[in-house]
């Protein structure tokens, strides 16, 4: 019904006479593909690259930004059922790629994921995060790996050096705090999630795989225990007020906070505030809680980048990314914004993070997939909900457990 | 006096937070500190964080769009409102009350709720990326607060007038462009600036039903500068950012003063 | 309105029907969408399925949803008080004084800023360590806790509000006849009870707008809740359509959220026919 209205409409607004615009009618052979993304700030990197392309294989591009991630989502997702058909969009791994994937909306990358592997542009360990069925999905738009960036004017001012296991870092937050200086930065909007999973990775990263395909509960002794350190740890005091609402990257400019944990992205921050890597701020990797586990639990971030299996024309969003894994492209694309790459081949400048770059393709540790695309979009609502509520009140945190845990019921209960 | 008095002090705390706008967005980027974010910075780097903001945002395409679609969509709005609430007020239509429900029935419905259809119908229709269409749904979203506004505004104008230019035989739509527009003037431009502010500023229709950047709005890149962590900009970039985008909008209060002065308004015959 | 017989004249349904068209096509068409979701389960990508009056079921059964009624009822009431009662206020204060316009200027800047904007520049002063704590001298996180959260966006919503608010009672303000004040004045009357008793009777048709549309919007909150604290933390800060926007865009239970779309349509609906029924209809 809505769409016979639309339609009316659109006679209607002849009289307003259609000016610009493209309308219908695709052609076949593109020769500059749309990129639609949420990562609005980004438009002016996806441009370079746009421009890039253009140059080395023929073929341009063009962002169109969103702002709001969710929006953004809900668009994809309906222009699924409409012609207006992205040539390439950026998505989210876990339950939301599988998803689409179902749909039989997105395009089949086996072939490009074997070459790139085969010429070393991909690593092998990435290939579990799109895989679906056996099959590999989009590419890696962007990775990231989350540890802990500090302040190194602070560190070396109360003679700290980065921690290598959980008791001496709790040791470095408790000779910071007895210094007048609060260890630990947390939130209550969005990354409220962040030592959550910093905590599960490290004591259970089965457990906290279970936990996110529905396995075990939000209410098992495990998780419970995992929520009483993290209590444990804001009750001596070592967090940050979560109502403070400065900006994470000033929190570590003006020492708000000594240590912050984020995905490697957050370099941009510093490098925008002038902060030099080795002088003003490092990163390290969070040592494990329980010093038993084999590997050290590095917690693991890839946005995709994908192509519609109905895509205008699907040779030219294959062909895209396929350069956009290569060394050229990725070279262009870590180094403008400062970030890592999935590309192994890139030299990444910034030492800390070409480091934790180079340890997670050569598996020494166990990557853990981000909270945020593990845990299905319900269940992740209310979590972040949840967590928001725990650092604000840290008593209610057996109260905040089962409200997720009924959350996760009801997923679970049509979604196993 | 104390009228004056008053004034000023609301006034004054009311300037305080654009003072701290102002002081923040002149401070260089990398020196922003929350603890001392009241107090100005010796360097004025206002210019400098313009830059930055409009280097990063990559405002390729021009300003047209958008300046098409917040001048022209209000001004449609507002005429097609204002000729509804004249027809329900002084041409006392039948079931005028119900007409009018039915038009301002039309801001009830959340906005964000209205994506999804509209985004499926404009693509059904051929209406998707098309600056018709832009100017189509911002006209749509416009036209219920202009008739609230006019509607009212007409009630209260006296019925003589009306009756006078019937007797001098004028038209109805005669009487509606000739006398009742000119004499609503502040109604108009109130309804106006609200609406040229609300596009201007607008990123929900704009961002889901546009594509190519000469028709999609340009405060996209840049209102993303100042939301998404990913982007990590500094304070004073992202406040700068937000003071680009309003400085069109401070322009327009401040050209349409004189509308709202004593004595201009004619509303008053 | 006077009930007298309509004026003569073929085009009257043709000077409503743009109005009515653009309104019922672009703005009622998506609403019809809306409430047949809301009897569905959907997640934005498989068909829907569908469920009768599950979701309507489920809203009695939320307790987030009793959060977001208390909250938006605080936002109903505080509304009317701080943006509409103080707008009135300085309306009046300055609508007939030599420069009158000028001293509105403070308050009809922050109306240009936008949902973005409006946060980064309030974030630092409600911050917990922020401007308002040492301006004020005490120790509160004027985001986390619940009323003080909405109460403090009230405040930040009424900075950005009250010039808008003000320049349409100034508009009514003009539109009154001098005559009648002219009259009341010759009959000694002044201040308070000319006011009260000829200014703002006459005033009417414009404080109705004012009210009405800050009634509708301020049943619909939604950008600065989800710019300042996207309904938190913990959901103590949503309102009804924060929490439409969560569940339908971020949970993608386009039903549920679909449902409270439904449910806050109606009462917005029902709430703007019985405030204008009296004041318009009259």
């Amino acid at each position: 019904m809505i769409r016979s209205g639309m339609a009316t409409l659109g006679v209607a607004a002849l009289f307003l006479a259609a000016c610009g615009g493209t309308g219908g009618g695709t052609p076949q052979k593109k020769t500059e593909l749309t990129l639609y993304n949420d990562k609005g700030a980004w438009t002016k990197y996806f441009d370079e690259m746009g421009a890039l392309s253009k140059q080395k294989i023929g073929l341009g591009m063009k962002p169109t930004g969103y702002t709001d991630s969710a929006q953004y989502q809900a668009f994809i997702k309906a222009s699924f059922r409409t012609n207006v058909k992205p040539d390439l969009f950026t998505w989210q791994t876990g339950g939301m790629l599988e998803e689409i994937v179902k749909q039989k909306q997105v395009a089949d990358t086996t072939a490009v994921w074997h070459e790139a592997i085969k010429a070393g542009d991909l690593s092998q360990d990435l290939a579990p995060y799109y895989t679906i069925g056996g099959k590999q999905y989009c590419v890696p738009m962007n990775v990231a790996y989350w540890g802990m960036f500090y302040n190194k004017k602070l560190f070396d001012q109360h003679g700290l050096k980065p921690p290598t296991t959980w008791d001496e870092l709790v040791k470095a937050a408790a000779t910071l705090k007895k210094a007048g200086v609060t260890p630990f930065y947390h939130t209550s909007v969005l990354f409220s999630f962040v030592w959550f999973e910093q905590l599960m990775a490290g004591s259970d990263p089965d457990l906290y795989d279970r936990l996110s395909t529905g396995k075990a509960k939000y209410t098992d002794p495990g998780v419970v225990q995992v929520m009483e350190k993290w209590k444990e740890l804001i009750d001596a005091g070592y967090f940050v007020n979560p109502g403070d609402k400065t900006d994470p990257g000033d929190v570590m400019k003006n020492g708000k906070a000594a240590m912050i944990s984020f995905g490697t992205w957050f370099n941009t921050s510093m490098t925008q505030r002038d902060m030099k890597a080795g002088t003003d701020y490092g990163f390290f990797v969070i040592p494990n809680v329980n010093p038993a586990l084999p590997k050290t639990s590095v917690i693991f971030e890839s946005g995709p980048l994908c192509s519609l299996a109905k895509a205008a024309d699907p040779d030219a969003s294959t062909k895209y990314l396929k350069w956009w894994t290569s060394a050229e492209a990725q070279e262009k694309w870590a180094t403008s914004r400062g970030d890592v790459s999935a590309n192994p081949k890139v030299q990444i400048k910034d030492e800390a993070l070409g480091q934790i770059t180079k340890d997670a393709g050569s598996g020494k540790y166990r990557l853990v997939n981000r909270y945020f695309e593990a845990t299905p979009p319900p269940v992740l609502t209310a979590a972040l909900d949840g967590f928001g509520k725990f650092v604000t009140e840290p008593g209610t945190y057996k109260e905040v457990l089962a409200t997720i845990q009924k959350e996760a019921d009801e997923y679970w209960s049509t979604h196993q | 006096m104390i009228r004056r008095a008053v004034l000023v002090v609301l006034g004054l705390v009311w300037l305080y937070p654009t003072y701290l706008l102002l002081v923040n967005a002149a401070r260089p980027a990398a020196s922003y500190d929350p603890a001392t974010a009241w107090a100005p910075s010796g360097d004025f780097a206002l210019f400098a964080n313009f830059a930055a903001a409009l280097d990063k945002a990559d405002l390729g395409s021009s300003l047209a769009s958008t300046a098409l679609y917040s001048v022209v969509s209000p001004l449609l709005g507002v005429v097609i409102g204002a000729m509804a609430g004249y027809t329900i007020v002084v041409l006392r239509l039948r079931h005028g009350f119900w007409w009018f429900l039915l038009i301002f029935g039309g801001t009830v419905f959340p906005s964000q709720m209205l994506l999804v259809p509209l985004f499926v119908g404009y693509s059904d229709a051929g209406l998707y990326d098309t600056r018709a269409g832009m100017l189509l749904v911002y006209t749509a979203v416009n036209v219920p607060l202009a008739a609230f506004v006019l509607r009212n505004f007409y009630s209260g104008v006296a019925f003589s007038i009306f009756e006078a230019a019937r007797m001098d035989g004028a038209s109805t739509f005669r009487i509606f462009w000739r006398v009742y527009l000119p004499i609503s003037t502040s109604a108009l431009a109130a309804v106006f600036i609200l609406e040229f502010t609300f596009i201007w500023n607008d990123l929900l229709f704009g961002l889901t039903l546009t594509t190519t950047e000469s028709v999609r709005p340009v405060m996209t890149a840049l209102a993303g500068l100042m939301t998404d962590v990913y982007a990590g900009t500094p304070v004073p970039v992202g406040l700068a950012a937000g003071l680009m985008c309003s400085l069109p909008t401070v322009l327009l209060f401040l050209a349409t003063q004189r509308l709202f002065a004593r004595g201009l308004s004619l509303g008053s015959v | 309105m006077r009930r007298s017989s309509p004026i003569l004249g073929r085009f009257r349904y043709g000077y409503v029907a743009p109005a009515a068209l653009l309104v019922a096509g672009l703005l009622y068409a998506p609403f019809v969408w809306t409430a047949y979701l809301s009897l569905t389960r959907y997640d934005g990508l498989a068909p829907p399925e569908w469920a009768g009056l599950a979701n309507f079921g489920k809203l009695f059964d939320d307790p987030a949803l009793l959060t977001s009624l208390r909250n938006t009822l605080l936002w109903v009431v505080g509304t009317m008080v701080l943006p509409v009662g103080l707008g009135l206020l300085v309306a009046v204060l300055s609508y007939d004084i030599k420069g009158g316009a000028w001293y509105r200027v403070p308050f009809m800047l922050p109306y240009a800023l936008s949902g973005a904007g409006l946060a980064l520049v309030w974030s630092p002063i409600l911050s917990h360590g922020g401007i308002a704590n040492v301006l004020l001298g005490v120790d509160t996180a004027f985001l986390q806790s619940a009323p003080v959260n909405t109460l403090a966006m009230l405040l930040v919503w009424t900075w950005q509000q009250l010039g808008v608010n003000t320049l349409l009672f100034v508009v009514g303000l003009q539109s009154i006849p001098k005559e009648p004040i002219e009259a009341a004045r010759l009959d000694g009357a002044s201040g308070w009870r000319l006011f009260r008793h000829i200014t703002w009777p006459l005033m009417r048709p414009l404080t109705a707008v004012v009210v009405g549309l800050a009634l509708v919007a301020s049943l619909k909150t939604f950008d600065i809740v989800w710019v300042l604290t996207q309904g938190g933390p913990g959901r103590n800060s949503e309102t009804l359509a924060v929490t439409m926007y969560k569940e339908t865009f971020v949970a993608s239970d386009y039903g549920y959220g679909s449902a409270v779309a439904v449910m806050l349509t109606v009462v917005t609906g029902l709430a703007s026919y019985l405030y204008l029924k009296r004041q318009v209809a009259s």
